[in-house]
């Protein structure tokens, strides 16, 4: 933050959001670029980046594609699914064994969830995934919704794959496909919404945490909305369907337009007003560029093009991280890394696989405070400094140690050893650093080295004077001990306050 | 750094290690009240409880052994056990290794919770350990752990984060925070090794962290970050010199689960105002080659919790201090075809202490012939933890745990 942030008399509002020119494209803001619309810059993954531009870039990272696939386990479990609910409810009379059928599935589809937990950081981990994946936990941020309270796996990965699909939409496609996506029916209670017995929380969280923020929309809207989105049901445990007899076909008023709205109508009337234009664009920001207040001008602006790009997000994304604004130096080195970028990105940096023990990964995730598809509440997860707590840093603190340590074979349990064997099989047995890999850099020359780590694994505020600090702890690369003192250097930069920054 | 500063002098003057932090770029009103700041006056009464936490699934029909029941034998044909057995009563007895647990049994240290388990039991190691640390229902979902919930309602946390002479409301031993210890504020928790040298100030590993420590972070995030993995490398610091010069007066074997032990009672001895402690042995997933591995398992448990105790007593700690185990489920009555036993439910734990009623308490499981069969759990592990949150640490259980769990009267 050598910099002083941008206001619109030093850095002007109609270029804020031009790309960046190419002499700028340059290894600092390559490494910024990759380091925040992914989890690591890596010296290939910048050289490689450098070749092209962040428009290449950009546009090979959001490539339409199949997405991610669904485990064989999941598609056999969810295709029978509904026959074994018939089962139990049809065919068994025997209360005692109802109950055990019913635990049975429910263990199953924990083992499920944390199966597709674990196949989400493989699929994350790969680096020509990353981009996306981490714009599908900014979108899984604002359309929060808790494992917890949704138990159903297929529905959940459902969730994902929609908003994975999303970011080539316009957002308020988005905003429809998601207030039809069962998980999200089950989790703000739109069962329970009939023409009846209206139930607002679908509708106030559209406005306040999806569309809109607090204060853009009064009660009597929300009120009125939820009418528009009754009768959204589910079939067979996963088909979404409308219910006319549910459905509330009365007029409403919606930010004063009168009509016999249903949920799609709203949402095209929400996208009407002013708000709509700059809500996600602010949380873009909070998620990808700073915690600071980025002067309202400058959101303006952004809003009203991406209006008239009817809000498409790939018009977003592609604006957002080539501009000049998003490479404004005063926005570099600051941002707190969020848990999953932790660890996601110490795999990357390291070359590393994910540890395939679900236990530990899980586990450690959550001890960081950042649990997988479980944020503490609808608001999803605070992000920046709300991640640093003497607990959470102990955790990243462990998880490195964890990865420069020895694997304690003896004392896995039978699950361990079987993933572990399976990991192994599969090509992902590396997930630990060995001194035979540190072993490798000792070609280099001390100074040398530090350089190279300080380039390599942290931003520009920090590196001059942890290259001075690694530099005398590496001592004599050519020493006796010199592997260990690699090992110590690397492992203490990895815990640095600057490693947790990007 | 050989010694921890005392005065703000001292900090400012030392020639290594945190001295120089005073002419970096931390807030330096922290330094001064952290170097000022006198160490609060440790309350010299407080209850203390330690964890041990079986890791893997304890077999309990091999830890409490029924040898007066056939079906028993039956179902255990290679595993039953016949000889050596440590008799309780006329019907029940413990495993051959746990000698001196035996002996504490007799003295009265030591009360045996018979069947602990839960309703609608899950065999998976994560989720019934998360069933365990979370003290939920088996079918309800729980980020916080049932001590964090206790955190939360009964201790301050740590509201002023900069006194640095605070110590945590909880320790814990290995390389993972235990989920027992999630909460929803925030209290400083401290994760230590069960072994490792001691003059750290010469370990190169902490040198070098210590040194990236001290770079200098002028503004923003970064000084943050700095401030809190300060608070906690202070601590590191003060629980390492403890560590290092505690005497024990009982001698504690060499094995990891006593090494962590030992680690406790330093701090103890101290009088850390710490409540909690959490130590973990792992190993008892004993699906093939259970008869040995067993044994030097319950030997470990056994000989470390007794020169626990042993040197709590000899240090006149022991009226402050409750240790407790716990396992996320027991094995299968019937043995597998690889000389183990697989996943189970029910099982029996252990609590320790001088002010323990001693004694067996709950109910022994129910054996049946079938081989299909489980276990089913007569006493409902939140019950202990109720004894344990009421009658020991004066909290109040129903407010942690939700609701109102039958007592189980050990203390």
């Amino acid at each position: 933050m050598s910099q002083s942030s941008p206001t619109p008399q030093n850095f002007a509002i109609e270029d804020a959001w031009k790309p960046l020119p190419g002499g700028f494209w340059r290894i600092e803001e390559a490494q910024h670029f990759l380091r925040r619309v992914g989890f690591s810059a890596s010296p290939e993954a910048v050289t490689s980046a450098l070749r092209g531009s962040p428009k290449a870039y950009l546009q090979q990272a959001f490539r339409p594609d199949s997405g991610m696939q669904r485990s064989d386990a999941l598609k056999e479990f969810t295709a029978n699914i509904h026959q074994r609910y018939q089962h139990i409810y049809r065919e068994v009379e025997d209360e005692e064994e109802k109950r055990k059928l019913r635990q049975e599935i429910q263990r199953e589809e924990n083992e499920l969830f944390r199966g597709f937990a674990m196949d989400w950081f493989y699929y994350a981990r790969q680096p020509q995934q990353s981009a996306r994946e981490k714009f599908v936990v900014f979108l899984q941020d604002i359309f929060v919704v808790e494992q917890n309270k949704v138990r159903d796996t297929e529905l959940l990965f459902s969730l994902q794959q929609t908003l994975r699909e999303g970011t080539t939409n316009s957002y308020p496609e988005l905003c429809k496909k998601i207030s039809r996506e069962p998980a999200m029916v089950r989790y703000l209670d739109l069962l329970q919404n009939t023409a009846r017995k209206p139930n607002e929380n679908f509708a106030r969280e559209l406005f306040e945490l999806f569309t809109l923020g607090e204060g853009n929309y009064t009660e009597t809207d929300i009120k009125e909305a939820a009418r528009a989105f009754t009768g959204y049901r589910i079939k067979k445990r996963r088909e979404f369907y409308q219910e006319q007899r549910l459905h509330d076909d009365s007029k409403k008023t919606i930010f004063g337009e009168t009509g016999k709205w249903n949920g799609d109508d709203v949402v095209d009337i929400t996208f009407r007003q002013p708000a709509a234009k700059t809500f996600l664009i602010r949380e873009l920001i909070k998620f990808y560029l700073t915690e600071e207040v980025v002067p309202e001008p400058y959101i303006q602006a952004l809003g009203e093009q991406w209006a008239e790009h009817n809000f498409s997000l790939s018009y977003l994304i592609e604006t957002f991280f080539q501009s000049r604004l998003f490479f404004h130096p005063a926005y570099r080195g600051n941002m707190v890394k969020s848990p999953l970028h932790f660890y996601i990105g110490l795999c990357q940096d390291l070359r590393i696989d994910i540890a395939p023990f679900e236990a530990r990964v899980l586990r450690s995730m959550a001890t960081m405070g950042q649990s997988f598809y479980n944020p503490p509440n609808v608001r999803g997860w605070l992000y920046g400094e709300h991640w640093i707590n003497s607990t959470t840093i102990s955790a990243r603190r462990q998880l490195v140690d964890y990865i420069f340590a020895k694997l304690d074979e003896e004392n896995l349990n039978a699950n361990e050893q079987r993933d572990l064997e399976a990991a192994r099989e599969a090509g992902r047995g590396n997930f630990l650093v060995t001194q035979e890999r540190l072993q490798q850099v000792l070609s280099l020359a001390a100074d040398d080295l530090a350089t190279h780590l300080t380039t390599y694994f942290i931003t520009a505020p920090s590196r001059a004077t942890y290259r001075n600090a690694l530099q005398s702890i590496l001592g004599n690369t050519q020493d006796e001990g010199a592997a260990k003192r690699v090992r110590y250097a690397i492992i203490a930069l990895l815990q640095s306050p600057a490693y947790n920054l990007c | 750094m050989q010694n921890l500063p005392l005065t703000r002098r001292e900090f400012i003057r030392g020639a290594g290690g945190l001295g120089f932090l005073a002419f970096s770029g931390v807030a330096p009103a922290f330094l001064a009240r952290s170097a000022m700041a006198q160490t609060p006056a440790p309350e010299r009464d407080r209850s203390i409880l330690v964890i041990i936490q079986l890791a893997g699934g304890n077999d309990g029909l091999n830890t409490v052994i029924p040898f007066t029941d056939d079906r028993y034998y039956n179902l255990r044909p290679t595993l039953g056990l016949k000889n050596g057995l440590l008799h309780l009563n006329d019907d029940l007895a413990l495993h051959p290794s746990c000698k001196d647990l035996h002996k504490l049994y007799n003295d009265g240290k030591i009360s045996i919770v018979q069947n602990v388990g839960y309703p609608n039991p899950n065999r998976s190691h994560f989720r019934s350990t998360e069933i365990w640390e979370t003290a939920s229902d088996a079918d309800t979902f729980q980020r916080e752990g049932w001590l964090g919930r206790y955190f939360d309602n009964d201790c301050a946390g740590n509201p002023e984060a900069d006194n640095i002479n605070a110590d945590p409301t909880a320790i814990h031993v290995g390389d993972m925070i235990p989920q027992s210890y999630l909460s929803e504020k925030s209290h400083s928790l401290f994760g230590m090794k069960h072994r490792g040298r001691f003059d750290r100030g010469n370990d190169p590993a902490d040198l070098a962290y210590e040194k990236l420590l001290q770079a200098d972070h002028i503004e923003g995030n970064a000084s943050y970050l700095q401030h809190t993995m300060m608070n906690t490398l202070v601590t590191e610091r003060r629980v390492e010199k403890i560590i290092a010069n505690y005497k024990a007066l009982s001698s504690y074997p060499g094995t990891k689960l006593a090494q962590s032990l030992k680690r406790v009672a330093a701090l103890i001895h101290a009088d850390m105002e710490t409540r909690v402690y959490f130590v973990s042995q792992s190993g008892y997933d004993t699906h093939a080659n259970q008869l040995r591995n067993q044994a030097r398992l319950l030997s470990e448990l056994s000989t470390a919790m007794s020169a626990f105790q042993k040197d709590l007593n000899a240090h006149k700690k022991d009226d402050q201090v409750l240790t407790m185990t716990f396992s996320e489920f027991g094995r299968r009555p019937a043995e597998n075809g690889s000389g183990g036993t697989d996943h189970g439910t029910a099982a029996p734990l252990f609590v320790m202490g001088s002010k323990v009623n001693g004694g067996l308490l709950g109910k022994s499981p129910e054996l049946v012939s079938d081989v299909k069969k489980d276990l089913e759990y007569s006493t409902d592990f939140r019950g202990v933890y109720s004894s344990v949150l009421d009658k020991w640490l004066e909290a109040d259980s129903s407010n942690i745990l939700g609701k109102q769990f039958e007592p189980v009267p050990f203390v």
